[in-house]
């Protein structure tokens, strides 16, 4: 399998940096074969992007710590299943830290306004790691967001980064089920158009 | 039918935001993803669109954190890969061999109905035995057999259109101390308890029937205390990726 070429027919966004996600790619299979240098270097890639999309969901610094800790050991204890074929590593990662940002979310609903309130009397040094590096890739989202209609940003962006269900989106917005579904498929659609498909 | 089928289309965005909701709606989806290849392309390419949102919302994560994980890295067992078979023409000699663990299946439900003694008992392994069948009479059904780490193979008939899947094992050794072999589902969303293995009989455990299963989802099997457990406790003895 290795060295590996990469697969022509799967499609994938032109990246902000297509070396740099080829090589990410290769970091992970290395690391499902047990390369803990190379988890090292996926660490170092993956660990910002998956803290800061838990973070969007999450909210709260500590349990989105709790949250990206745990989605980047599952990284490592998952490895072996990345499949190239089927998607990036970026893909794969971010799928995983989303999904659970929102299991987290789901399952605390009950708990949230006992968190919220203990959250108040954080220490506002938490929030140092707001601080980021301005990322080509942000430019570039920022660019083609902008090119949606504000209803569908609003759906796409209520629906990602609020971590809400589209029924939920539905009942925020006011808006019928259906018009939803469709707004966020075609925002998606132009956004993909808009980000370029390699 | 039509216009459910549309709609159902339309659910790709959704879904590639995780924003599909566990349930029915979900669960036909997936189904439908499974029949429809410009739906899993289309998915594809707008879950890379949500990749780059997440990859925009990146921040500097808590500098401590590094060190836990690696340390807990070098704890951590990682998990095998899975042996999923690429679509390929089957060789014929496989054909046989499933015709083959049907039949030792349906030979051991026979024999379940044969051991109950009370007719409410016999009510009960009847049903059972008649779920069993249909999954292994399902026109999708799909063999897997995989040894276990403590010896012993398991063997799973999964019917992913009926969502249910019948496993059975061979030459697994009596867990220790009235501990139980207990069956998971593990999905991607979360791992759900598939019910406890029941003691062997002549060396032969099963079969026993396992449903709601979701895209996704592997069957792992754990040793578990007496009773089971709401969430595995040990490291899975087999791990079988689903279709």
């Amino acid at each position: 399998m290795s060295p590996r070429e990469p697969d022509p027919s799967r499609p994938r966004l032109a990246a902000a940096d297509p070396d740099g996600d080829q090589e990410l790619d290769d970091l992970l299979v290395r690391v499902g074969r047990g390369d803990e240098a190379a988890f090292e270097a996926v660490y170092d890639r993956l660990a910002g992007p998956a803290y800061g999309i838990i973070r969007k969901v999450v909210r709260d610094p500590g349990q989105s710590e709790e949250v990206a800790q745990e989605v980047l050991l599952e990284v490592w204890r998952c490895a072996a299943r990345f499949d190239p074929a089927l998607g990036s590593a970026a893909t794969w990662a971010m799928t995983i830290a989303h999904r659970r940002a929102i299991d987290r979310v789901r399952s605390a609903a009950a708990a949230t306004q006992r968190e919220q309130k203990a959250a108040a009397f954080r220490s506002p040094a938490d929030d140092v790691a707001e601080a980021v590096e301005a990322s080509l890739e942000r430019e570039r989202v920022r660019r083609c967001l902008g090119g949606l209609t504000e209803a569908q940003r609003e759906s796409i962006t209520l629906a990602y980064y609020g971590g809400h269900s589209y029924l939920e989106v539905a009942t925020l917005l006011g808006t019928a089920l259906g018009t939803i579904k469709t707004r966020i498929r075609d925002g998606l659609i132009r956004m993909r158009d808009c980000l370029g498909v390699s | 039918m039509k216009l459910l089928r549309h709609d159902l289309h339309t659910l790709t965005g959704v879904y590639a935001l995780d924003a599909l909701a566990p349930g029915a709606e979900h669960d036909r989806f997936i189904r439908h993803v499974r029949r429809c290849q410009a739906c899993t392309a289309e998915v594809t390419g707008l879950r890379e669109v949500a990749t780059s949102l997440a990859l925009a919302a990146a921040a500097e994560p808590p500098a401590a954190m590094r060190a836990r994980v690696l340390a807990a890295v070098g704890r951590t067992r990682q998990l095998p890969p899975e042996m999923r078979s690429r679509p390929k023409p089957r060789p014929s000699g496989f054909r046989l061999s499933v015709a083959v663990a049907v039949a030792a299946l349906v030979a051991v439900a026979v024999l379940a109905i044969a051991q109950v003694n009370t007719s409410r008992q016999l009510n009960q392994a009847r049903r059972q035995s008649q779920a069993i069948a249909a999954v292994l009479s399902a026109p999708d059904a799909r063999i897997l057999a995989k040894p276990t780490t403590v010896g012993g193979v398991t063997t799973v008939v999964v019917s992913p259109a009926r969502r249910e899947l019948v496993i059975s094992a061979s030459g697994l050794p009596v867990p220790p101390g009235g501990q139980v072999y207990e069956l998971w589902l593990i999905g991607p969303p979360r791992v759900r308890s598939a019910g406890l293995l029941p003691a062997a009989t002549a060396g032969h455990i099963g079969p026993v029937l396992a449903t709601g299963l979701v895209a996704g989802d592997e069957l792992g099997v754990t040793v578990e205390p007496a009773g089971g457990t709401s969430q595995p406790t040990t490291t899975p003895i087999v791990v079988l990726p689903l279709p």
